[in-house]
């Protein structure tokens, strides 16, 4: 065994002692761990990523020796490690660009818990996405909740509590469907790794045994990630978590958290259930459905919203519609259009929301229209991002967005009857992208007077600027260049099967 | 093909980079910046000229992968040439008259920033060899043009540019539609005379994508039912950006047209089918709406962009009987109408900027206050009408002539009626102007008379558009010849 295979073990326990160990530290301190356990976790998925990419094929690294079905196992393919590489990426540069902000949003004494909150975020994201094993996944899905219902009330604001209550319901919702869904699971099969189960599985739907227990599991693990990933009709509390908390975290929980519930649906679908029973089930379809409905609803309730951040969280909700439209076609090509997007999306999100907050600074610290006024000409860095940001979105040639809806369109020419539902609602949701992203910038450039404004003096904190420009950067690249990472989702969805 | 030619992207960075370093530089003075632009703008025509004068087959760059599939590619065969050297001159002799123009206008560096952008833009437009890398230039040139648009930043124009830009979305977005489905077959897009797929009896699927093609492309020719945004986007925007959205970035939706149908789909496919027929009566619809409108419009401006929706509409008209001689006669048409509606656009700024008069009621006397200005008004006004021997009337001659021998039931009947009516129009909405400046009757004072007549910087542009638009129309042999070869390899 090489010694690259551990790595991605190193990465999980790295992250969860770099949170115990910030327990008894100051602010600063923890800080530090948290900026060097990150850079760490990025370097070795990318070790991890160049070796499991150089031999081919994937890996199972057992814990302690102990070998299925009683053992804990991770597993290790091409794509794991590349989404190991995009959080850690995204989630280095989210925290660098909210630097200043969290040093003057979170108070002192809370400085630390917020660095331990990201620690054991980072944790949970990389088990959701390693782990061979569901009862591990169903922990971590519940570590994961508690991180981000940190991350949204750390600013100790009347709202945040609120919206930090009601996120916490609506994941415990979520959190408690899938633990029903695995406990059924567990009782028709007898295995919680996730080969066995699927071996199990295959042997039961081979004989039309246990036809009812199998579709309810279906749904209940496909709804409760789905509340958690704030799927259309279950979306309410994603305005209010994403909307008033510090930009960073802002940042993490649109492009991050919802992200890796995704991705654990996806692996769950290929890994236990089998992509196959989910078609026969016809519970695409109503992923398809669910997502298109979203992908509108989601855009027409941001044209309606005046404030800028809440717009940009509800146009989270109709790119979460985006990636469940691309499972819910029900091809291999939808679901690496679907895994693109997720990376592509956490891109142009933490993005826009890093933006947004050096453009309400430069704003009375206000967000809505009105105040917004010649924002962009106040603070240049941060209008350019959000226009990047937003012509992204859009989909605008050499950006990331565009290769996006490429993908999917693409997908849907070999869905069937899908096709033309897939192509209509794409081309509604570009127009209604269109409508509010580019009011929004055009609000951004429009000159006011300047007696409106006193001029702002920006303490710019070279480290936010830095990471912002590496954001575009990663936007124009994946736009240019996404060949490479088209490539390795697909073999890695390969190693999946 | 695999010789990659990278002087190709010489003429698409220049003007790009130009206008991106243009927002950053400071000048002292106005005419150090005006300098810059001009040196820009000439070098840009010449590295252009010179590719024209290079043979078809060194003119190809095919390195850049965007994603599997998408693949940027340029080609320059001679239509790209043609459009190419049009935008580059028309870009030329628009910037050489805006600098009197923008005076009165303010942030005039942001303006030419935009204004030298998207004439790379459409260099690499013309030069695209792919679909795909046309669409990509298509929308960076709809994205680079707002701002043009919307300039002065007030309500109506934020609103105009706007409604450009939802328009521009829209159609682009049907363009794409019909790029999957094309994809969807299988089938790689790479421009090619006469078209790749080019089957007859092509399965309605295939139909529907060349008609939503149309229709998007369409968008940017100011085709019914997609025009709207035309008639609101060239009154607000500055006259010199009227000028080239209407003479040039229109037919950037024209070359679209002409690649997706003849170099994409092939004629035969469509010949004799419902998105041909549908397609002829779009255009003449545009044909006669448009010059209604023009004939009941008061404002001077408004008036000239209803004609310009009416006179594209002509060319699509051309090239919608898929007939070699109209064919030609539309190709003939995009340059003609470009000088045409160019001259015209800029006279226009000349009178905004010099009087201030916008509504055509204003216009009375202005004959004699600007009389070179009002004569070049007069001069294209007559060769868009089609009176020979100026130029217009050549390509209308094209036009009628190929539509009658088209043989589509009805329609190549009634399409060279509606253009003659139409050129009964055009003469009544932009002669009447020119005869009520040149004699505004008794009770006109000319003891009031101001000479308000630009200087040389925005006449000599006029002058030479003007002269070009009237010579072309005297020996056509030339530049016939070069269409005749296109027509006969597409068709």
């Amino acid at each position: 065994m090489a010694f690259v295979q551990n790595f991605p073990f190193f990465c999980i326990i790295l992250s969860m002692f770099s949170a115990i160990i910030s327990f008894v530290m100051n602010g600063r301190i923890a800080k530090y761990i948290h900026v060097a356990m990150v850079t760490a976790v990025l370097i070795l998925s990318l070790a991890t990523l160049s070796f499991v990419a150089g031999t081919g094929e994937s890996y199972t690294f057992m814990m302690g020796h102990f070998p299925a079905p009683w053992g804990n196992e991770i597993r290790i393919g091409e794509l794991e490690a590349l989404m190991a590489v995009f959080f850690s990426l995204i989630m280095m540069l989210s925290v660098f660009g909210g630097m200043a902000h969290i040093d003057r949003e979170v108070q002192d004494s809370k400085k630390n818990l917020f660095y331990i909150l990201l620690d054991l975020l980072m944790a949970s994201l990389l088990a959701l996405i390693y782990t061979n094993d569901l009862f591990t996944a169903y922990v971590f899905i519940e570590i994961n909740t508690i991180a981000a219902c940190g991350l949204i009330m750390i600013k100790k604001q009347g709202r945040t509590y609120v919206s930090a209550l009601r996120y916490m319901i609506m994941s415990l919702v979520g959190s408690g469907l899938f633990l029903i869904g695995l406990t059924l699971l567990y009782s028709i099969t007898g295995h919680l790794l996730m080969s066995p189960a699927k071996e199990a599985l295959d042997q039961i739907i081979a004989v039309h045994s246990y036809q009812v227990p199998l579709m309810v599991i279906i749904i209940l693990v496909t709804v409760g990630l789905g509340i958690k990933s704030g799927l259309y009709p279950f979306h309410t509390w994603i305005p209010d978590a994403y909307g008033y908390t510090t930009p960073s975290a802002s940042a993490i929980l649109s492009s991050l958290v919802s992200k890796g519930y995704i991705f654990l649906l996806i692996k769950i679908f290929y890994r236990v259930l089998g992509f196959d029973s989910i078609i026969s089930s016809h519970m695409v379809n109503i992923l398809f459905a669910f997502g298109v409905i979203g992908m509108i609803m989601g855009s027409v309730a941001a044209i309606k919203e005046r404030n800028i951040r809440r717009m940009t969280a509800y146009s989270s909700v109709a790119q979460i519609g985006y990636i469940y439209m691309g499972l819910g076609l029900g091809t291999t090509a939808g679901v690496v259009a679907a895994v693109f997007h997720i990376i592509s999306h956490g891109v142009m999100k933490s993005l826009l929301f890093l933006s947004i907050s050096g453009l309400t600074e430069v704003s009375d610290g206000r967000s809505d229209y009105l105040s917004l006024r010649g924002a962009g000409l106040r603070n240049r860095i941060a209008g350019a991002a959000f226009t990047v940001g937003s012509l992204s979105m859009i989909g605008m040639p050499l950006l990331t967005g565009f290769i996006s809806k490429y993908l999917f369109a693409s997908a849907a020419t070999t869905a069937g009857n899908k096709m033309i539902t897939a192509w209509v609602v794409l081309a509604i949701s570009t127009v209604l992208n269109t409508m509010y992203f580019m009011r929004t910038v055009l609000t951004l450039y429009r000159p006011v007077s300047a007696e409106v404004h006193k001029e702002y003096t920006l303490e710019k904190s070279k480290i936010e600027r830095a990471a912002i420009i590496g954001l575009i950067l990663l936007n124009i690249g994946l736009g240019v260049a996404s060949q490479p990472v088209i490539k390795a989702i697909e073999a890695g969805l390969a190693m999946f099967g | 093909m695999d010789i990659n030619n990278y002087f190709l992207i010489f003429p698409v960075l220049l003007p790009i980079f130009a206008g991106v370093l243009l927002m950053f530089l400071k000048f002292g003075k106005r005419e150090h910046m005006q300098l810059y632009i001009l040196a820009i703008l000439i070098v840009d025509l010449a590295s252009v000229g010179w590719i024209a004068l290079q043979p078809e087959d060194t003119l190809t760059l095919s390195q850049f992968f965007i994603a599997e599939g998408l693949h940027v590619f340029f080609h320059v065969d001679m239509l790209s040439k043609i459009f190419s050297v049009l935008t580059a001159f028309v870009w030329l002799m628009v910037g050489i008259a805006s600098f009197e123009y923008m005076a009165h206008e303010k942030n005039e560096q942001r303006f030419y920033c935009f204004y030298l952008v998207v004439g790379g833009v459409l260099s690499a437009l013309a030069f695209s060899g792919n679909l795909l890398t046309m669409y990509v230039f298509y929308e960076l040139m709809t994205l680079t043009s707002m701002p043009l648009v919307m300039h002065n930043l007030s309500h109506e124009a934020i609103m105009a540019g706007l409604k450009y830009l939802f328009y521009s979305v829209a159609g682009a977005f049907m363009v794409l539609f019909g790029f999957f489905l094309f994809n969807a077959e299988g089938r790689v897009l790479y421009f090619s005379p006469g078209g790749i797929i080019n089957e007859a009896n092509p399965p309605g699927i295939m139909l529907f994508a060349v008609f939503l093609m149309i229709v998007g492309f369409g968008t940017k020719a100011g085709m019914f039912p997609m025009h709207g945004w035309l008639p609101t986007a060239h009154p607000v925007a500055p006259a010199p950006a009227s000028a080239v959205l209407s003479g040039v970035i229109t037919k950037a939706g024209v070359l679209g047209i002409i690649r997706s149908v003849y170099y994409v789909a092939g004629p035969d496919m469509i010949k004799g089918t419902w998105v041909q027929y549908t397609w002829i009566i779009l255009s003449i619809l545009t044909i006669f709406m448009g010059s209604m409108m023009a004939y009941k419009e008061k404002v001077l401006k408004k008036r000239l962009a209803y004609s310009t929706v009416s006179q594209v509409s002509y060319i699509l008209f051309g090239l919608s009987v898929m007939q070699p001689v109209a064919f030609v006669g539309a190709l003939m048409h995009v340059i003609f109408h470009s000088l045409v509606k160019n001259t015209l656009f800029v006279s226009a700024g000349a009178i905004i900027c010099k009087t201030g008069k916008t509504k055509v009621r204003q216009l009375v006397g202005i004959g004699k206050e600007m009389p070179v200005t009002m004569w070049c008004f007069t001069l294209v006004s007559l060769t868009l009408v089609g009176i020979p021997p100026t130029s217009a009337f050549v390509s209308k001659w094209y036009l009628i002539s190929g539509a009658l021998d088209s043989g589509v039931p009805g329609l190549s009947w009634i399409g060279p009626i509606v253009l003659l009516i139409s050129a009964l129009l055009t003469a009544g909405y932009l002669l009447t102007i020119s005869i009520k400046a040149f004699l505004p009757g008794e009770d006109y004072n000319y003891a009031k008379l101001v000479n308000h007549e630009p200087t040389w910087r925005m006449l000599m542009p006029m002058i030479v558009m003007t002269a070009l638009a009237v010579i072309l129309g005297i020996w056509p042999a030339g530049l016939m010849k070069i269409f005749a070869d296109i027509a006969a390899s597409v068709l």
